[in-house]
Formats: structure tokens, sequence, C-alpha cells
């Protein structure tokens, strides 16, 4: 009873959240400082008010992360000049995170890669596992999160980035 | 917290003394979840253009939720697991709280997970949190439970990882300072031990210093007082440098152990630590070319609460961890008091559609002279817990065709095997949404104690059409021989179905039969037993 209870009103939480127009923001991005690879600080409210602001919580032993980040390479360097900011940001622990910055060089990603050693920002936007990506609208509000990744999903986040950049 | 749970206790007692009211009122919490759960649903149901409008209902902008629920029923042991997660957070400017509340009814029967409690619902994390300052000068205070990792957790690492039912949080107060590139972090805290209760009291500091840009030192001091008066303390050390310049950057970590009662009892007060660990990394890398090489040395560093059931420290395994089915299963875990070892990892990219990647790694125990030996009061000779090759190369040969091929070899001392893997994984995209992948994975195992030979076949078919429709059929083979002439097969299969309901839920179904295993997150291990029956999970997020 208590499970089918739970899940009745999961599944009507679900479906009330489903039926919300999400690219107006409900929720707010929970501010975050974070180490960059060369062990400067970023603080996401300094960088809000320019353009949408997409966060990809990946890591680097996630094949799908890879795939994903490839993709928003392309949309960043279509974007970057428009307002745009990414911030690509590694949930490898104490285990891989030696293996970030040589990855991220090796692979050419010119996009800026946060620490998060001990998944302290996934925390806050409940990024459970990964890939885990998140768009901010320019006053910080997330209108879009997106959990996994696969061949297509880039298309949905590139609609939203260039809508946002032309509001 | 402290009060829900004394609400709990007293409930007991309000339940004998009005028993016809046992049944309704069994679980406070529960019912809170449900509450809780109910005016999600109120609020999230006004619409949004008119939050503005009215005061009541209206979601507020700092507040965020998510629940993660999973539930199993094992048709063959006729057993339920119903597991549930609920976090609620709020932020209002430089403020913030939360709450995680957790149901498990029925709990996972494993004893290392459920904690001696079969059904409960309860508050298990609360925190009220002041960020003050800017970006890089100013003063953070998290009072109520916390996580914390200080370098790379030779000394101390506290985290939560569902996937292995890991969550060694603590309850108590931290505090961090930044300035003028010093960053201090000082906290005094309880995490709950296998009973579940908070005992033992832990302070540390850390203070970071980042002042000439090539270089960044650290150090950290963290004790352990147990509840009991009589037993001495326990405290590690560690000095840590990263130097970072050119194409090369390092990470050298020193760490010492020090407890009063070891050290008279088992060295008479003649040596002062009891315990020392390294852990060093060098990456190097020049255009399409990565290199990484780590090492590790662990002798007797497990930093542990007095009962041995918290572990406060978990440094670098240093091990190979693998995103398919069959090189996970013989898994070795992580023994920070007795290890050295080290990895060599290279990647290279041909070019954009071609990448190489190869690893080896080492685990051996320590030699009789080390501090693990001396002070356990055992003589074993060195050997090798476990040897890892692995080499994978991806190659794109068009839009609508990847292909990975990968090799793994192992040996591993726990359980004494011998293991050849090749895998083979093939992507095929069509109509810019669709992709079938397929994977298949082939496993000869020897047994090195019996000289048993056996194989296991792994194939799994995935389609996936974006963005929220996924199904995976994953089926496996086990073929053994235990005596010449008579073939033993067992087979496992299960079908996984998942969607997305908009950017909001995700939800996944899965029916069918899977082989036990091991799941392993840095040497940490959970074992899941066979299963024949369904699964269900649900993440819903805000």
């Amino acid at each position: 009873m208590k499970i089918l209870t739970t899940l009745l009103l999961l599944f009507f939480i679900s479906a009330s959240l489903h039926s919300q127009d999400q690219s107006k923001g409900i929720r707010k991005g929970p501010n975050f400082k974070a180490e960059n690879l060369d062990g400067d600080l970023v603080e996401l409210n300094a960088e809000l008010g320019d353009g949408p602001v997409l966060l990809s919580f990946w890591a680097t032993w996630c094949k799908p992360c890879i795939e994903e980040l490839k993709e928003y390479k392309k949309i960043y360097e279509d974007y970057k000049d428009k307002g745009f900011k990414m911030y690509a940001i590694s949930t490898d622990d104490e285990r891989t995170v030696a293996k970030v910055k040589p990855f991220v060089k090796s692979k050419n990603f010119m996009f800026p890669v946060l620490l998060d050693t001990n998944s302290d920002i996934a925390r806050l936007y409940y990024a459970q596992s990964v890939p885990y990506s998140v768009i901010l609208d320019k006053k910080g509000l997330i209108i879009y999160s997106h959990l996994g990744y696969m061949r297509g999903d880039e298309v949905k986040v590139k609609e939203i980035i260039s809508s946002e950049i032309n509001k | 917290m402290i009060f829900l749970k004394q609400y709990s206790n007293r409930y007991v007692a309000v339940n004998q003394l009005f028993p016809k009211s046992k049944n309704r009122m069994k679980n406070p919490i529960y019912f809170l979840y449900i509450i809780i759960l109910t005016l999600l649903l109120l609020i999230i149901n006004q619409p949004i253009n008119a939050q503005t409008e009215s005061p009541w209902l209206t979601w507020p902008q700092g507040l965020g939720f998510s629940n993660q629920l999973e539930y199993s029923y094992n048709i063959d042991t006729k057993q339920e697991i119903f597991e549930n997660w609920l976090n609620l957070d709020y932020t209002l400017g430089m403020f913030s709280s939360g709450l995680r509340l957790d149901v498990f009814q029925p709990n996972d029967p494993d004893p290392s997970i459920s904690r001696g409690k079969d059904k409960f619902a309860e508050i298990d994390y609360i925190y009220f949190k002041a960020d003050i300052g800017e970006k890089n000068e100013g003063i953070s205070v998290t009072g109520g439970n916390f996580y914390t990792l200080f370098g790379r957790g030779m000394v101390l690492k506290s985290y939560e990882d569902r996937a292995i039912r890991i969550d060694n949080n603590f309850l108590g107060l931290k505090v961090t300072g930044k300035y003028d590139g010093f960053v201090l972090t000082g906290l005094s805290g309880m995490a709950a031990n296998s009973n579940n209760e908070r005992k033992d009291i832990l302070h540390a500091l850390d203070l970071e210093y980042r002042g000439w840009r090539p270089l960044k030192v650290g150090a950290t001091v963290a004790s352990n007082l147990s509840p009991s008066e009589e037993a001495a303390r326990t405290t590690l050390a560690s000095l840590r440098l990263l130097p970072s310049f050119w194409n090369i950057d390092m990470y050298a970590e020193y760490t010492a152990k020090f407890n009063e009662d070891i050290k008279q009892s088992i060295f008479n007060g003649s040596e002062s630590i009891v315990g020392q660990g390294f852990y060093g990394n060098l990456n190097f890398y020049f255009g399409s070319l990565s290199l990484l090489g780590e090492y590790k040395y662990y002798d007797n560093i497990a930093f542990t609460s007095q009962d041995g059931t918290i572990f406060y420290n978990t440094p670098p395994s240093v091990r190979l961890e693998y995103t398919y089915i069959l090189p996970n299963r013989h898994p070795s875990p992580l023994n920070q008091a007795d290890e050295q070892g080290f990895q060599l990892a290279v990647g290279y990219n041909l070019s954009d559609d071609t990448y190489l990647t190869a690893a080896y790694t080492q685990t051996k125990t320590l030699p009789p002279s080390s501090y693990y030996q001396r002070v356990s009061q055992i003589n074993i000779p060195v050997s090798t817990q476990l040897k890892e090759f692995y080499v994978s190369g991806q190659q794109n040969w068009s839009e609508d065709l990847t292909t990975i091929a990968a090799l793994a070899y192992n040996e591993e001392l726990a359980t004494n095997t011998k293991n050849i893997t090749p895998i083979l994984e093939n992507r095929f995209y069509f109509g810019e949404v669709n992709t079938i992948k397929i994977i298949i994975e082939h496993q000869h195992a020897t047994d090195r104690t019996t000289t048993e030979q056996y194989y296991s076949d792994v194939l799994s078919v995935e389609y996936l059409r974006s963005p929220g429709f996924s199904v995976a059929v994953v089926s496996e083979l086990q073929t053994k021989e235990p005596e010449p002439g008579r073939t033993v097969r067992k087979f496992w299969g299960f079908i996984q179905t998942g969607y997305k309901f908009g950017g909001h839920t995700d939800i996944s179904l899965l029916v069918g039969t899977r082989q036990a295993g091991n799941i392993c997150i840095g040497g940490v291990c959970r074992y899941e037993p066979a299963f024949q029956g369904v699964e269900l999970k649900l993440l819903t997020r805000l």
C-alpha cells in the first residue's frame, strides 16, 4: 500500500512537472565555486548575465560523456562569442582525477573544465549519474536538464541555446 | 534530526499506550514523506505565470527537490526491497539548507547496507550553510551533516555513493576560510557506524596555499577520538605538493599515522609512527598524446572509527575500472593497510576518428618489515594482489558507424583467477536520433587453485531513441566443464527499458534474471546477489 501510494504521488508529480513549460524555468541554479584545470576559482553567479550557461557533468571513465562532450565542443565553438558559456564539470574523484587534464588536453577540448572531486556541485544539481546536462538562462534559472546521452540529444541543447541567445 | 529520532523512539511508547493505533502510526517519518510529496504536488500544479500573483503555494526559486526510488521484487526468494531517497534543498542568497529523507520499507537484507534496520524512515542528512564573502576571500560555515575531501583522500574522504550504498557523512560543524591564496578548513563531526550510531568524534584541519602559480602545497591533520576513555586517539597527518609546469602536472602526498596505544604495546615506545603512506602521480600531455603514471604505498594507514566499521579515508585505489560487464567480475577491493603498486596509462588520438588507449596496473602486498605486518604481528611474504592490462581502440568509420575493440587481462588473488576478456562494441546511428549498440564480451577464466577453466559470454543489444527512450536486452551464458566431457551451462537474461518524462523524470524497468556480482567504485565494493524478478527505478528532480 505504501509503495503504491508513493508511486502514485510520484507519478502525479512527474506528470505535473512534465506539463509545465520548462523553458520559463522554475528553480534557480544553485551557486557554486570550483577550481578549473589551472587551479583558478570559478564562481557561477559571476558568470551569469551574458547568455545561457551549459553545465555538463561528466567523468573520464564515462563513454557516453565523451560522446556528448564531442558534440558540445561543436556547440561551444559556434556560440561562445555570442554570450554562451559552458562548463564541463568533471566528477572524477580521487581515483581518476589525475586523468582529467591529460584527457582534456589530448581531446583538444577548448571549453572550461571544472573539478568537482567530491561531487559537491553534482549534489547541488541532483546529478545522480553522468552524463548530466543543465542549461541556465541569463538569470540563472534552470531551463533544461537531461540525464544520460543518446545521439540526437545535442539537437535540443543547440535549439535551446540558440533560442536563449536570440531572446 | 535528533528531535526526529527521539520522536520516533517516543512513538513506540505511544503505540504501547494506544495499541489500536499501532498500524496506522507505525512510521511517522514515512507520513512526513507523504505530506512533503503532497505539498510538492500542490505547489507544482499552480500555473507558473500565476506564481507572482499569489503569495500562497508558489514555487520559491531557491527550492529544489529530488526523489530517487528503487524497488525490486525477487521471484526466486520472494524478497521485496523498497528504497527511496528524497532530497529537499533551499537557497536564499548566501544561505542554504536542506535535508534528505530516507524511506527503506523493507530495506536491503545485506547487513552492511541495512545497518540492522528492516523497515525505517528517517531524516538521515540535514544541514545549514552560510557562504559569506567573495570568490577568493571569504568564509563558509556548515552545520549539521556534511561531506568533505582533503587532497586525494589519503587522510579524509567523507562521501555518499548510492550505487555501493556508502554514506559516511559527518554530523557536526565545518568552517572554511579563504584569504590571499590560503584555504583553511576545520571540522569536527561524527560519522555513523554499522549500527547507525554516531559515537567517535573526528577533528580535522586542512591548509592549502597557492602563492606561486606553478605550485600548490597542502597539509592535513585529522584525529579520531573514540568514545572509550581508555583507548588512545588515532591521528593521521599528511603533506602534499602539486607542482604544475609546461605540459607536466605532478601530485605527491605523504601520510603518517600515530597511535599511542600501538606505539607503546607493539613498539615499546621506540617508534613514533605506526603507519605511513605515499601516493604520487605524474601526467604528461603533448598534442594528442597523454601519459599517466601513478604510484601508491599504503602501509597501515586505514583510518577507522574505534569499532572499525567507519572508514574515514579512501586513497586512490590505482586500479582500472571498466564500463563493460565481464571485466568487473573479479574485482580487487582496496586495502588501505597493505598495498603497494603502480599504474601506467597512455592515450593517443591518431585522428579525430581514431583513439587508442592502454593501461597496466599492479598491486602487491607489503613485506614483513612493514608497519602493517609488525602491528598485526604476522609474517607473510609479498604477493601479487592484482595485475591488470587493458587496451582499447575506437574507430569512427563514418557518421553512421563506430567500432570499439578492447582486450582486458587480469590476475586477481582474492578469487585466485586469471581472466582474459576480449570485447567488441559496434554502434550504428541512423535517422539522427536512433542508435543501436551491440556489445559482445567473452571471458575465459582460469581458477588457479583448481585449474578449472570456464567461459562467460555476454551479448548486449540496445536501441536508443533520443531524447527519451531506450530498450536493452542483455544475455549471459556461463559454460563450465567441472570434469572432462561434462559441460554445465547457466543462462541469465533481462530486458530493460528506460523512458524520460520531459526533463524531470527518468524511469527504468528491468525484468528477467541477472548473475551475481560485485559493483566496485574506487576499490570499494558492494556484492549484488543473483536476481530473478522485476526492478523499477524512478528519478524525479527539479
